[in-house]
């Protein structure tokens, strides 16, 4: 690994805050140095910029439909609103009153955005389009019948004290700006977080993110419950702004324009959020300068919004994929001039590894039905503490459906599994994962969106620090930390799956044919690593392999499954020796 | 109030939300998309339609009406199928959520061209069918309400015929089961989504003419209703027919019975939203994990 | 008059799953292609059918070169994939999965006559079919379609053998109607024994390629094909 490879975020640490600070400077001046009509735009610019931060954790990072946006604004607003007009309270804190009552809109909406998406997040799907769209026209509807609080009567009085007039908008663009860079810090820590990986997780794959240990629902919930606190916030950022607003600050058709905006430059990511706000302020802007209808613009976001779909990319990571690529270029060329190449070591073959005698997952009269197939059939074996056990059989024998059984993907079988002295039965797959149960697909189920390291930490749990994650990625011979999964090819991807979950130590760790993909060299390499992983981890594994070669070569005990059925259990001598299981294998039908 | 008296006066929208309902079902289950545009194309043909009565204006009033008819018909099918295309073009092995996205990104499309053609002040949309049919007590049953629940059967009736007793039901099914499957087997499978996008679009371009500016005053809140159109699909599952229609019919006579009150009219807004949520928590009692995620 | 595959390379995602394979499938013949799993046999059909694209390399139909083309107007010009694992169309009975095909009564009762034990199930849907016969289904549809080369991946996956023995002598007789037939099959021994030509696919490479009876006869060859050295 060269230290040439890091890239800056990791190097220094203190280049968002830095930034942040740059951006708020760089908003003082703008906002007390720009002509009045060209602050009062840039506020309404942050104020989109805002929503679309929201919008960007559920559909860019979680990659939901949600089509509300503004319709957590209105509520947002609406609460401000009450909260200013119909309560004693703005007495009491004062110029404070405003930060105070954004907080807790934001809070509220939060929680009505949990009450939205607890059914709808549930399911997979477009369940939580339906839903959004819906809320968007029902709270559209009724906020025009029951009207804001003020009444287009009352001003709702700035922030600290700033006045009404086009001084104050000066100040209140500073306000702005200072509330939107602390919004976008927090979402970019959060983004960095544990949790913001299980919402890049969960847009990718499901069962990826329950088989870290991470609940899908929670996952979900939480990234549609923040995106509706921010949009709470945006909703009274355009209060303070006007001053006074009804329904047609908050349009349902603003929504879908702010979800497709969301999508076409990728607003997960705070630099394209501010280009998107950008866009959606100043193409009407200037539509209007021309006497053309806006709804030009939406029009034009609507056809850039189905060519971002049909072709599957976004602005925004489009342009950091090439940018990666050409700092990657430039980095091997200079690694290159250095000679720097690892040393490739040669040490002794490490021996199968042999068991503690203990047993580790117990499994009894397994049985897995599909309507009327029987897909294993009354199966029990039991694994050994700190082995490799291998489970093979030709296609459609049913390894790969023991596995889900065993992960907890199948609720509905019958039989016993206990792993460790603790029963498994009804606990769903997260549950199972923090049991000590690791397994890794046989399809991709790692997340392009995020680095190596990122993965690693967010698959460990953040029980592993920074050093134990590094010396997981060397054990298997992974691409550095800092490489983003996207650039890195399927079968090396699959062996940062095997990584990742080892590294979080695992009583048990199920592998379903992590070695397909990968070369005949880097077979023999990932046969000699495996077999010091449970010495080295502290993890037994089940290993479900085609290439027989590596089950031979790194299992102690081989079970054989065909037809859903146990054909032959024991030492792999004599299970590979059984004739059969060589008939089982090559269908020497002339046997029947 | 009795039953049959709210039935009676959410039976009008309740029967368009039901038709509504069947087109989404059928996209869903035939195409693979929750078709979110499905009414703004329907919308979009009979309005650009009643722009041809001044090039009509000779002709008697029974022949401008069925010119009418069809270049509505005609101009949603085409939109319908451009956008049917385009899905079976690129996204011809994407999620249904992606499907899905395409969909919104076009109503967006729609909604706002209609703003930009048709303005958002009522229109002279006459309806094709005026007043009432018949009356329960002192409540009228429309006309439109009426057609609007034999057009949601006939359909239903119409689709299971061709889709259970037609070679090209035999296509259909086939390529909803396994699409690969049958292009391998030389289907159509290009043609025969398309051709599913313009007829169902065709058919919302009549549905919105028949009902004209009755359900709704103008044209972009004559797409919203596509909302209530999805509750009632949802009731079906996006699967079942005759449920859907059920949960159409349903949800108006919800609507019509809260009118009893007017103190609550506010929630009459959110009956669909209310009716989505507990179908939602009712289909998924189960955890169920996909495979494909 | 032939299937003919020219130095064809697939890839997918960076490294390529097939490297560099030729062969030709005549009309009248079976070819057997055997190896171990995740070999690239199932790519190779699918790069053939046009579910996946290749990166370079030549596919001709009787000298129609195919490649650039849909897999719809590949299977017009003749050429049949029987994908893995029986893909059924669940709701469409027996009858209608062959209707969806046979262009004439003729076709269809001659694609029929191949399994007549479906006779009795012809309006069950075949969703609720044993998987026996589901997979009599997927290939009479496939023959009432009067294809002029078949790919069948994996007929036997999930097959009892019994079931399996009752299949090949149905692929035998598709082969003498006059159809090129490709299977690629991981139960070896009866497959290479219906066939003519036999090739052996280890990691996207062919290691073997020559009469199916050669093959059978050295029994080294063919284990260490499966079960490594």
């Amino acid at each position: 690994m060269s230290l040439a490879s890091r890239s800056r975020a990791t190097r220094r640490p203190w280049l968002p805050l830095a930034i942040a600070l740059g951006a708020v400077v760089l908003g003082a001046i703008f906002g007390f140095g720009m002509p009045a009509y060209v602050v009062f735009v840039s506020t309404s610019v942050l104020v989109a910029m805002v929503s679309l931060m929201g919008l960007g954790i559920v559909t860019g990072t979680a990659g939901m439909i949600a089509l509300c946006q503004l319709s957590f604004g209105s509520i947002g607003a609406w609460i401000l609103e009450f909260l200013y007009l119909k309560t004693p309270l703005p007495n009491v804190f004062g110029p404070l009153s405003f930060l105070l009552f954004m907080v807790i809109a934001g809070v509220i909406t939060a929680a009505l955005g949990l009450v939205i998406g607890l059914p709808a997040l549930r399911l997979r799907g477009v369940n939580l389009a339906v839903i959004t769209l819906g809320v968007a026209a029902a709270v559209d509807t009724t906020v025009q019948q029951i009207g804001f609080p003020d009444q287009s009567f009352a001003h709702i009085p700035r922030p600290f004290g700033l006045s009404s007039d086009p001084t104050g908008d000066r100040g209140y663009f500073l306000f702005a700006v200072i509330i939107t860079v602390t919004i976008a810090l927090g979402i970019y820590a959060l983004q960095k977080s544990r949790i913001g990986a299980a919402w890049k997780s969960v847009a990718f794959s499901e069962r990826g993110t329950a088989s870290a240990g991470t609940s899908v629902r929670t996952a979900k919930l939480s990234a549609f419950a923040l995106s509706a606190f921010v949009g709470g916030i945006a909703g009274c950022l355009i209060v303070g702004q006007i001053t006074q607003v009804n329904y047609l600050t908050f349009t349902p058709i603003n929504s879908l324009g702010l979800y497709v905006l969301s999508i076409v430059v990728g607003s997960q990511l705070i630099d394209m959020a501010l280009f998107g706000g950008i866009l959606f302020v100043v193409i009407p802007e200037i539509l209007k300068q021309f006497r053309v209808p806006l709804e030009w613009s939406s029009v034009a976001f609507g056809i850039l919004g189905i060519q971002a779909l049909t072709s599957n990319s976004n602005l925004g990571t489009s342009v950091r994929a090439a940018l990666f690529r050409r700092r990657r270029l430039m980095e091997a060329s200079r690694a290159d001039a250095a000679g720097d190449h690892a040393a490739v070591e040669s040490v002794a073959e490490a021996p199968i590894p042999a068991g503690t005698g203990r047993p580790l997952l117990v499994v009894e009269h397994l049985t897995v039905e599909f309507g009327a197939v029987k897909a294993l059939t009354d199966v029990s074996l039991v694994v050994e503490e700190g082995t490799i056990l291998g489970l093979i059989g030709p296609n459609g024998a049913g390894k790969s459906t023991f596995v889900d059984a065993i992960g907890g993907f199948l609720p509905q079988h019958t039989g016993t599994a206990v792993l460790d002295g603790e029963p498994l039965a009804g606990l769903p797959p997260h549950r199972r994962a923090r049991a000590g149960l690791r397994r890794t697909f046989q399809q991709d189920r790692v997340p392009p969106s995020m680095s190596v390291g990122a993965y690693l930490r967010f698959v460990t749990g953040g029980r592993a620090d920074p050093a134990a994650i590094s010396d997981a990625l060397t054990f298997f011979g992974c691409p550095d930390a800092y490489t983003p999964l996207s650039v890195v090819d399927v079968g090396t991807r699959r062996l940062v799956e095997v990584a990742a979950n080892l590294a979080s130590r695992p009583k048990l760790l199920l592998l379903d044919e992590p070695a397909a993909g990968l070369s005949h060299d880097e077979h023999l390499a990932f046969a000699d690593r495996l077999r010091r992983a449970p010495e080295h981890f502290g993890t037994t594994i089940l290993i479900i392999e085609h290439d027989l070669d590596l089950v031979r070569s790194v299992c102690s005990q081989i079970t054989v499954l065909n037809f859903g059925e146990i054909l032959a259990s024991g030492d792999r001598a004599s299970v590979l020796n059984d004739p059969k299981v060589v008939s089982a294998y090559m269908g020497e039908t002339e046997m029947l | 109030m009795n039953i049959i008296i709210a039935l009676a006066v959410g039976f009008s929208s309740g029967a368009l939300y039901a038709l509504i309902g069947v087109g989404l079902t059928l996209m869903s289950v035939l195409t693979r998309v929750i078709n979110f545009s499905l009414v703004a194309v329907g919308v979009f043909g009979a309005y650009l339609s009643i722009r041809t009565s001044p090039l009509i204006a000779g002709a008697s009033l029974d022949v401008q009406t069925v010119i009418t008819v069809v270049v509505a018909v005609l101009v949603a099918a085409l939109i319908s199928g451009i956008l049917g295309w385009i899905e079976a073009t690129w996204l011809s092995e994407a999620t249904t959520t992606a499907r899905s996205a395409v969909t919104v990104a076009s109503l967006l499309m729609l909604i706002s061209l209609s703003f930009i053609l048709f303005g958002s002040q009522p229109q002279p949309l006459r309806p094709l069918l005026i007043g009432p049919a018949f009356l329960i007590g002192d409540v009228a049953v429309t006309k439109v309400g009426v057609a609007m629940l034999v057009a949601a059967l006939v359909v239903g009736i119409l689709t299971w015929i061709v889709v259970n007793r037609t070679p090209l039901g035999i296509r259909l099914r086939a390529v909803s089961d396994r699409q690969t499957a049958a292009e391998l087997l030389g289907v159509n499978v290009k043609g025969l989504q398309v051709g599913v996008w313009m007829v169902v679009g065709g058919v919302m371009g009549l549905c919105a003419s028949i009902i004209g500016n009755t359900a709704a005053a103008d044209a972009t809140s004559m797409i919203t209703l596509v909302i209530p159109g999805t509750a009632a699909a949802l009731v079906g599952a996006f699967k079942n027919i005759p449920l859907t229609i059920v949960g159409g019919l349903v949800v108006g006579a919800l609507q019509g019975a809260l009118t009893a009150f007017p103190s609550t009219t506010q929630l009459r807004d959110w009956i669909p939203i209310l009716v989505i949520v507990l179908f939602l928590l009712w289909n998924q009692r189960k955890e169920v994990w996909d495979v494909a995620r | 008059m032939s299937l003919k595959v020219t130095d064809v390379v697939v890839r997918r995602g960076v490294g390529p799953v097939i490297s560099g394979v030729s062969l030709e499938v005549h009309q009248g013949s079976i070819t057997t292609i055997v190896g171990p799993n995740g070999a690239g046999k199932t790519s190779l059909l699918e790069s053939l059918s046009g579910i996946i694209p290749i990166a370079s390399g030549g596919l001709e139909i009787d000298g129609q070169e195919i490649s650039t083309l849909s897999r719809r107007q590949r299977s017009l010009l003749g050429l049949k994939h029987v994908e893995q694992g029986r893909m059924i169309f669940p709701s469409l009975t027996v009858r209608e999965n062959l209707t969806l095909t046979a262009r004439s009564k003729a076709d269809f009762d001659e694609a029929m006559s191949l399994f007549p034990e479906l006779e009795k199930r012809i309006d069950s849907p075949t969703v609720l079919l044993s998987g026996g016969e589901q997979q009599m289904v997927v290939l009479a549809r496939t023959f009432a379609a009067r294809p002029r080369y078949i790919m069948i991946d994996e007929m036997s996956l999930g097959l009892a053998p019994v079931v399996f023995l009752r299949l090949v002598p149905v692929i035998q007789g598709i082969a003498q109607s006059g159809v090129g037939v490709l299977l690629v099959e991981q139960f070896a021994h009866l497959a290479l024994r219906a066939a003519t030509d036999a090739l052996v696919v280890t990691s996207g490479k062919v290691s073997y390629h020559g009469p199916a009876q050669e093959l059978l006869a050295d029994e080294a060859l063919l284990r260490n094909a499966y079960l490594g050295q």
